[in-house]
């Protein structure tokens, strides 16, 4: 029989998603080549909220740069702190003379900053496939780890935590009890959402075999993270180069099989019980100690010094005006992001600011493979999908 | 040519007062009680469903009353706002799909009987607006006219996202009324009757309620019904997170209100029929119309005949918003499906799954006679 | 090295029964319900007796009920009025310097009694981002974070504009935080 399709004239539907769309946010703008429901082609356009992150860190101090750096990827700015401060630090060649209780302060916060953006991903996920009561159940454990964060460096979001050489403030007394308190409680909301998701199969329908990419073309792409690790690779910075106190603790890393969003799906989950376990354990062995480096002029003296020292006085003045002088090179330092690969790439020639300061984010190399895992597949599987990729603007657009 | 046998031979004053009686009652519970009142308990249902409080900010002199204000604030905003038309849109059309997807939800009530059959002062009264004898095939005539406001809604609004939304509904729609017709088949052969005030009557003894004597059926019809609501899990047509708002996505003013009033009809409508085919009616279990008459005996006849028949009622309604509720329940827990997984639950697993319970329904009824 | 990778346990296989969506709607349904119900219970609870704090809800009724604040809080930043009411703050520029946005300005002068004191104070709150690095540089602890977050919004940007008289504010107000900062941030102990 002939085939009748051919006769008839039809094009395909040309549909513009986003840049104001529900569910693209992080504002990005998906151009859609459609036929009926199927997706011929999707472009991803990016840029929407490009605001010179890289310009703004050149045009101040190295300290001044931690604020813009919270608003990268504004769901775990602690990460991106610490990123920072460790290419900083490096630079300085200070990183074996960081205190104990610091780098495992810093540890800590990581964790908790990947527990927020799990939660937040995960939950954002469900919302937009529909099930916005499990979306709130993940919403009020990521509301009570800010609780824990906000305790710390007095901010939800916009933490501002870490310093070169050391950290803004110590950890509250009493955060132990807080930790544990918030723990229980976010343990039995996981459960609760495990329960209502992983095994629904409206859910298990939407997730499995959407979005796939093979091994090979995650790594061509420069996947790292969740995403990379779902393809089934086993690579995990804080395994195959480990910084902070990785190296001393006791935690798994989820490798998945296919590369599908139910992979990506599980690896997160698995991912929040990996990180409680880590902070859990950090918390036994938490070192007492400072958490600044005794080194005036990277890191600004105490107040009582200022006040009664004179050459405490002149360098906190000078680190303030001037910037801390750190020598001349270049570094980069690859951290474990909650959505990948997160490193500044810092250029110093000696001065009070950065040259250069680059930052690979992870939601980039993702992103630019949305058209391929879409491709061909039905316009509801760019939700999950994308949902899964977790863009954050502020990080992808810079 | 016309057959007038079925009027009432009785003089007609009485059988005219019952029948307005009876619309401004069933007007006044859809219009005035429920699609406003639903507005706010699924504003507070999910809500504590999600741990949180809910609207409450609306407020006269400080009295918040729980939220329910926003109702109002809601009414005075959604009349006060502009009527937007989009440019390049059929103004006619956009103006008529409100209203054919508001009315069939209205009318559809109609044939549902809210009570049984009661003899008050020498009036026979029968608590049912129209009791036709083809009632449910009624039902299913009117809702699937409601399909038309949707689809030239996507059409008329001149937007890709509506268009999608129009075709997804269209599509939708058309499969599942397939299959909740199949789905009900089973109900009609076990009573014997398509006539709404049989079916109730015939479930006085509690083990003949609909639920136990057809409980495929009865899941099948609860499936099929979630998707002629178009709600969640069945949202595909207004997927907010995919199509924008669907086909209503051009809409504003008292048109959008119109659309979302037609949705909370459809749900009372839908637990409307779901207690009369499924859960006994007016009925109370174990607890037959003529024993609530003698236990009022004492108020005389006419009397215990009005506690009963407003018992009856009472008890009718009362399980309308345990089905609403429970469909509200349903609607905030699970997430959405996928436009294809949809049809393949419609076609593959609703419509074969009513056609065997059909031909065991058959054999049953054929083994027991 | 402790802990190494892991598959995940992706072979979630359903039976039939649970293929059929209706055992999972109703775990479904049991979960959200059993928050419904202690919700509804907790709250109707809280408010025939008056205590709030009975209700098992995650969020508060806020402008009628305020969160409580953790000490390490960044609200709108503030000066300082000492104790003998006149300002802290030297005029020595350093939060001028340290302000990321550039969100502040000043210009100092000197009292009869030779101590120096900004005579112009600008703090443009539509501009901060209350990172905090001010009352990081300040080596007077004449700036500070307060734990200020209400009111802070105007539908003018020119209202947003914060002079000297509007940062002042008096020392024994601040205590909670100043005492926070001394103790926990800029202490000898933490070097």
């Amino acid at each position: 029989m002939q085939d009748n399709r051919m006769d008839l004239h039809t094009e395909p539907l040309i549909l513009n998603m986003g840049p104001s769309h529900p569910a693209t946010h992080g504002t990005v703008r998906f151009l859609l080549k459609m036929d009926g429901e199927r997706i011929l082609h999707c472009e991803t356009e990016i840029g929407y909220l490009h605001r010179g992150f890289e310009k703004h860190c050149e045009n101040g101090t190295w300290t001044q740069a931690f604020p813009y750096t919270d608003r990268l990827n504004y769901n775990s700015a602690i990460q991106n702190n610490v990123a920072y401060a460790l290419a900083a630090e490096k630079l300085l060649g200070i990183t074996d003379k960081m205190p104990d209780r610091c780098t495992a302060v810093r540890t800590i916060m990581c964790e908790l900053a990947r527990l927020a953006d799990h939660y937040t991903n995960l939950g954002a996920a469900t919302l937009e496939l529909g099930a916005l009561t499990a979306f709130l159940y993940f919403v009020e454990a990521r509301e009570l780890v800010w609780d824990l964060i906000e305790s710390v460096c007095g901010a939800r979001l916009t933490s501002n935590y870490v310093r070169i050489g050391g950290l803004a403030t110590d950890l509250p007394e009493g955060f132990d009890a807080h930790v544990k308190q918030v723990f229980a409680k976010n343990r039995e909301l996981w459960v609760e959402f495990d329960k209502l998701l992983t095994k629904n199969r409206i859910f298990l329908d939407r997730m499995r075999d959407t979005g796939a990419i093979s091994k090979e073309d995650a790594i061509a792409y420069g996947f790292t993270g969740p995403c990379l690790r779902a393809a089934g690779v086993e690579y995990d910075v804080r395994k195959a180069n480990p910084y902070l106190l990785y190296a001393d603790l006791d935690f798994d890393v989820p490798v998945g099989f296919t590369g599908d969003n139910f992979d990506r799906y599980l690896i997160r989950m698995e991912e929040i019980n990996q990180s409680i376990r880590i902070i859990e354990q950090l918390l036994t062995k938490l070192p007492k100690g400072p958490i600044n480096v005794d080194n005036p002029a990277v890191r600004n003296p105490s107040k009582e010094a200022v006040k009664s020292v004179m050459e405490s006085m002149i360098h906190h003045f000078k680190n303030t005006i001037e910037g801390i002088k750190i020598p001349a090179g270049e570094a980069y330092v690859p951290t474990e992001g909650s959505n990948g690969e997160v490193g500044f790439y810092l250029v110093s020639t000696g001065g009070g600011k950065p040259w250069k300061c680059r930052v690979r984010p992870p939601c980039f190399a993702l992103t630019q493979a949305m058209g391929q895992m879409v491709q061909g597949a039905f316009l509801s599987d760019i939700i999950p999908t994308f949902d899964m990729i977790n863009l954050i603007g502020g990080e992808c657009d810079r | 040519m016309f057959d007038y046998t079925y009027l009432p031979e009785m003089n007609l004053i009485p059988y005219l007062a019952e029948m307005m009686v009876k619309i401004v009652f069933i007007f006044s519970m859809n219009m005035g009680v429920f699609a406003p009142l639903l507005g706010w308990v699924e504003r507070k249902q999910s809500a504590l469903m999600q741990d949180r409080i809910g609207a409450n900010r609306a407020d006269i002199f400080g009295f918040t009353v729980f939220g329910l204000l926003h109702t109002l604030t809601d009414a005075i905003k959604l009349l006060t706002k502009e009527d937007f038309i989009p440019r390049g849109a059929d103004r006619t059309l956009h103006y008529l799909a409100p209203f054919i997807a508001v009315v069939p939800a209205l009318v559809a009530f109609a044939v549902i009987p809210f009570g049984g059959q009661y003899e008050l002062w020498g009036h026979k009264a029968n608590l049912v607006i129209a009791d036709l004898d083809v009632g449910m095939l009624y039902i299913f005539a009117v809702a699937s006219v409601g399909t038309y406001g949707a689809v030239i809604a996507g059409w008329a609004s001149n937007n890709n996202w509506s268009l999608l939304g129009g075709i997804r509904v269209g599509a939708q729609m058309l499969s599942y009324e397939v299959a909740m017709g199949l789905t009900l088949v089973g109900i009609f052969m076990v009573y014997g009757t398509l006539r709404m005030t049989e079916i109730g009557a015939a479930q006085e003894n509690f083990f003949h309620w609909g639920i136990f004597l057809q409980p495929v059926g009865f899941f099948l019809f609860i499936a099929c019904a979630l998707a002629e609501n178009k709600r969640t899990p069945f949202d595909i047509p207004e997927a907010e997170s995919e199509l924008i708002a669907g086909y209503f996505t051009e809409y504003s003013g008292l048109k959008f209100a119109m659309f979302w009033m037609a949705e909370f009809l459809e749900m009372v409508t839908i637990s409307a029929v779901l207690v009369a085919l499924f859960f006994g009616g007016w009925q109370i279990p174990f607890v037959s119309h003529q024993m609530l008459a003698d236990f009022f005996g004492f108020l005389g006849p006419n009397l215990a005949q009005v506690v009963t028949m407003l018992i009856h009622v009472g008890v009718f309604w009362a399980k309308v918003c345990l089905w609403i509720f429970i469909l509200m329940l349903i609607r905030w827990t699970l997430p959405r499906f996928r436009y294809d997984q949809v049809m393949k639950l419609g076609w593959k697993i609703i419509l074969p799954l009513a056609l065997i319970n059909i031909a065991v329904t058959g054999a049953v009824i054929l083994l027991v006679r | 090295m402790a802990g190494q990778y892991k598959k995940v346990n992706r072979g979630v296989t359903l039976t039939l029964w649970e293929r059929l969506y209706i055992p999972e709607v109703l775990r479904g349904i049991m979960i959200t319900a059993g928050h419904f119900f202690p919700n509804l219970i907790s709250t109707a609870k809280a408010y025939i007796t008056g205590k709030p704090e009975q209700r098992k809800i995650m969020t508060i009724y806020y402008p009628e009920e305020l969160p409580t604040i953790p000490e390490a809080y960044r609200g709108r930043p503030v000066l300082v009025r000492g104790a003998d009411g006149k300002e802290k703050c030297v005029a020595c520029g350093l939060c001028e310097v340290a302000c990321p946005p550039k969100c502040i300005s000043l210009t100092g002068g000197m009292r009869d009694d030779g101590t120096r004191y900004p005579t112009t104070y600008t703090l443009n709150g539509a501009v901060c981002i209350f990172c905090g690095l001010c009352e990081e540089a300040c080596p007077e602890e004449a700036i500070v974070m307060s734990h200020d977050y209400q009111n802070l919004c105007e539908y003018d940007r020119s209202l947003m504009v914060y002079d000297k008289e509007a940062l002042l504010i008096p020392q024994e107000k601040l205590t909670r935080r100043l005492d926070y900062i001394r103790r926990r941030m800029y202490s000898k102990c933490n070097y």
